[in-house]
């Protein structure tokens, strides 16, 4: 084995390839962390739900079941994401394996590409198991209740108790909602993304994080503030439109909590809301991307 | 801070004026889907502390409906109507898309905390008494009429406004109206078509009208002439005094 | 001539310091080149500049002014570092992932086939001796065993230019003598070194250059040998020399000009001493 020569592979501008190894890896490493902490959490929190409202009406104890288990699953995957991703690059720094595989030919664009597209699929990942378990124990009340109805009603009223007992539980538009849970939480990692190529410490980055999280909900109403013009002084209103052009507006993301009580939302407006999202996250990667291409490792 | 970090915030800004616009004709579309109905105001942070409205605010929302709403049932079992009130107000500011509190709410006002107030032990004068049970009929329509305004897709709430009017309030005008409206939903069930002319029929003036919307049903055959609908018929013929041989219906000789 | 391996010319690498006015010159116009084949040692005190140009030469930072080429290609261009195989100081590597996982990972980003990785992990585990740790998680690897699954990945992709940053650093006297016969190996194959250590005895047996930095500028470059020989002294070594004969070489140096510096027997190394010692025991 001699070196007269490197092996003739040519370089790719851009390898699908190196990016799927380097995604595959990440989620590899983030699985190893928290996820099956917090999924085991979720997973007693749902159930444990249940017991306290054993005195309810079944569509109230449904109720309840699916307002503490999406609520839930839209804490913990924004969480997730969050804390995740803020120690993506400090680690691979600190570790130094950052320089081994700069040191490659991998270029930065395709390795931050990479590590996010790990973040996504451990959000993907977390949301999927935590739904499923959701809807298996939604299901299994579901089955509870129409077996005691079967005893209980009298043979007249018993189709429409059934049909009640079954439009409490499943509603078409819970998927939807879970697919919005899910941009909502991926728009957060990006964010917490590009905050980390601002910042050098992780619980600076996840502190930055947290804050845009909570004012990101009421952004509309700075924005409308905004928008309206009124009265307000000059520096309000600076500060304001510094309040509604930075900070997302995470409240058109928050759909769930009506749509568990059955609102619907039509598919021309769920693909609008979801296009925001993609977009979103698509300009918070790349604006990343721009800073941690100059960074100096 | 990099001359890269500072072209970055830029593009944000840039970003932030661009989406500004769509943001904001999605909030309107949202909103006009009964998205983001809830008030999160001042006087809600008062009723459910800093602690809940920040979790309202941030995605628990619904949870937060929920606690409060079973701590509503915990109050019912202590008979604390004054303080299911505050909850129920709370409860549907956080959800005001969620018919079954407003439903729910209404009816423990209408139809408990009102019985509650008339037989009340402590309330030697009857007058006070009737009054109180009043003050909670009027709570219980406004819970309805509010609930329907969050909520004009569903009959439901309708269909509670009219009982509550019909049970209640004695008005049989307004719940003409709104079993009326109850029935123009496609989904609802059909015996709210009927009840709204029986309530009709109770509105001083009406007589007439209710009495040719029954006959037309009666015409239309067998399923629609119910023991109720045949009652009303008789009792309009009647009141209209109406000539015997147009007489459509002839009640049997009263049974005990 | 042919292109060699490293080509630094005036370098200059600034960084500014935030909210200040000066700044901080970490590599001041530096030159140098490394000739294809060579070990070459970079050394200097800490802060000397050793680590910014060494991040230079492989594109993680970017040069203030200067040009640095690898094999001739502009070293901050990415194709640049196809030819080079790095092992920085300290790596902790991916921690779940066995040896054989680790060499195939650094693969793929190489660009190399499944096929080829196969090769290539089985060639540099027997290579660097980790063929029976190759299904053990790196997590339970000794501190050598890092640096020698180090070593393999920097050569994944058969470059022919190979940095190492402080490759013996922390490792027990055993290991370290093996990451030298490799670096040694690696040399026979025509494969060019450059190399970062403070370990100065361990630099001086392997490096055929050697350059020093101190504040960021380039003090002393040479062959290593010219460097450090000391020009006006010869060493003579006999084996087995009768006094007689010792006697006689006393008197001829007493009536030439030279003097007689020191007489004494060489000593073995402390490390040698402890190699044999705690070696495998012969039969």
């Amino acid at each position: 084995m001699t070196a007269a020569a490197p092996i003739a592979t040519k370089h790719k501008i851009f390898s699908p390839a190196r990016v799927t190894a380097i995604a595959s890896n990440t989620l590899l490493e983030l699985v190893r962390l928290k996820v099956f902490y917090f999924l085991l959490l979720f997973a007693l929190l749902i159930i444990g739900s249940s017991f306290f409202t054993s005195k309810f009406t079944f569509q109230e104890q449904f109720q309840v079941l699916k307002d503490v288990s999406l609520g839930a699953m839209s804490i913990f995957t924004w969480l997730l994401g969050v804390l995740a991703t803020a120690m993506l690059l400090p680690k691979d720094i600190e570790d130094r394996t950052l320089y081994t595989i700069l040191a490659k030919p991998v270029p930065r664009f395709e390795y931050l590409l990479g590590k996010f597209l790990g973040v996504l699929l451990l959000l993907f990942v977390a949301i999927s198991l935590m739904a499923g378990v959701f809807l298996v124990i939604l299901y299994a009340r579901q089955q509870d209740a129409l077996a005691n109805a079967a005893r209980l009603v009298p043979a007249n009223a018993l189709q429409e108790q059934l049909a009640d007992i079954r439009a409490a539980t499943f509603n078409k538009n819970l998927l939807p909602g879970i697919v919005i849970i899910y941009l909502k939480s991926a728009l957060c990692a990006a964010l917490t993304l590009l905050l980390s190529t601002f910042a050098s410490s992780s619980i600076f980055t996840i502190i930055m994080s947290v804050i845009v999280y909570l004012i990101g909900h009421i952004q509309a109403i700075a924005r409308d503030a905004y928008l309206a013009s009124q009265t307000t002084t000059a520096l309000t209103k600076a500060f304001l439109a510094i309040v509604a052009l930075l900070i997302p507006d995470l409240n058109s993301l928050t759909l769930v909590d009506d749509i568990v009580v059955g609102n619907a939302i039509s598919m021309v407006l769920f693909v609008k809301t979801a296009s925001l999202g993609l977009t979103y996250i698509g300009i918070y990667f790349l604006v990343g991307y721009f800073v941690f291409s100059a960074k100096e490792l | 801070m990099t001359r890269r970090m500072v072209i970055a915030i830029l593009v944000l800004l840039v970003f932030g004026v661009v989406r500004m616009p769509f943001e904001a004709e999605l909030e309107k579309e949202h909103k006009a889907a009964y998205f983001h109905g809830a008030k999160l105001d001042l006087s809600l942070r008062e009723k459910i502390g800093q602690m809940g409205f920040l979790a309202a605010l941030s995605g628990f929302r619904a949870f937060v409906a929920d606690v409060l709403w079973i701590h509503a049932h915990v109050l019912w079992e202590r008979t604390e109507w004054g303080a299911m009130k505050v909850d129920f107000d709370a409860v549907t500011s956080l959800q005001p898309r969620c018919v079954l509190f407003w439903s729910q709410a209404a009816w423990h006002m209408g139809f408990n905390a009102s019985v509650a107030a008339f037989e009340d032990p402590k309330q030697p004068r009857e007058a006070l008494r009737l009054k109180a049970q009043h003050e909670y009929f009027k709570l219980a329509e406004d819970y309805l009429l509010h609930g329907i305004e969050n909520n004009p897709d569903v009959y439901n709430l309708y269909a509670d406004l009219a009982l509550l009017y019909e049970m209640k309030l004695k008005d049989h005008c307004k719940a003409a109206e709104y079993y009326a409206k109850t029935a123009a939903f496609k989904n609802a069930p059909v015996f709210y078509h009927r009840f709204q002319y029986y309530e009709l029929a109770q509105c001083p003036g009406h007589e007439r009208e209710a009495y040719e919307a029954l006959l037309k049903l009666y015409k239309e055959g067998e399923n629609e002439r119910l023991p109720t609908l045949l009652k009303w018929l008789g009792i309009l013929q009647e009141k209209l005094n109406v000539p015997a041989d147009q007489k459509i219906y002839i009640p049997p000789a009263s049974n005990p | 001539m042919s292109t060699p391996a490293i080509s630094i010319q005036n370098l200059t690498k600034v960084y500014p310091i935030p909210f200040k006015r000066e700044k901080v010159t970490a590599v001041q116009d530096l030159s140098l080149t490394v000739e294809a084949g060579q070990v070459y040692g970079l050394l200097g005190p800490n802060g000397s500049g050793k680590s910014t140009t060494m991040k230079i030469v492989l594109g993680l930072v970017t040069p203030t002014s200067g040009k640095t080429e690898i094999f001739g290609r502009d070293s901050t261009t990415v194709e640049s570092r196809e030819d080079v195989g790095f092992l920085p100081e300290n790596p902790y590597f991916y921690k779940y992932l066995t040896g054989e996982e680790t060499l195939h990972f650094y693969g793929k980003l190489c660009g190399l086939s499944r096929a080829r990785i196969r090769d290539r992990s089985k060639e540099l585990l027997k290579l660097v001796g980790l063929e029976d740790a190759a299904a053990r998680r790196l997590g339970g690897y000794s501190k050598g065993m890092l640096q020698r699954i180090g070593l393999a990945q920097a050569m994944i992709q058969e470059p022919r230019l190979l940095v190492l940053d402080e490759p013996t650093a922390g490792v027990d006297p055993a290991g370290s003598r093996e990451i030298r016969d490799l670096i040694l190996d690696f040399k026979q194959r025509g494969i060019t070194v450059l190399l970062c250590s403070h370990l100065l005895e361990q630099v001086q047996e392997i490096c055929d250059r050697v350059g020093i930095l101190d504040h960021g500028v380039l003090i002393r470059e040479g062959v290593l040998g010219d460097l450090i020989s000391i020009e006006n002294q010869t060493e003579i070594i006999l084996e087995n020399a009768p006094p007689e004969l010792l006697a006689q070489i006393r008197e001829m140096i007493g009536k030439s000009s030279g003097r007689l510096v020191a007489e004494h027997r060489p000593q073995k190394t402390l490390e040698r001493y402890f190699l044999d010692v705690t070696g495998p025991k012969q039969s």
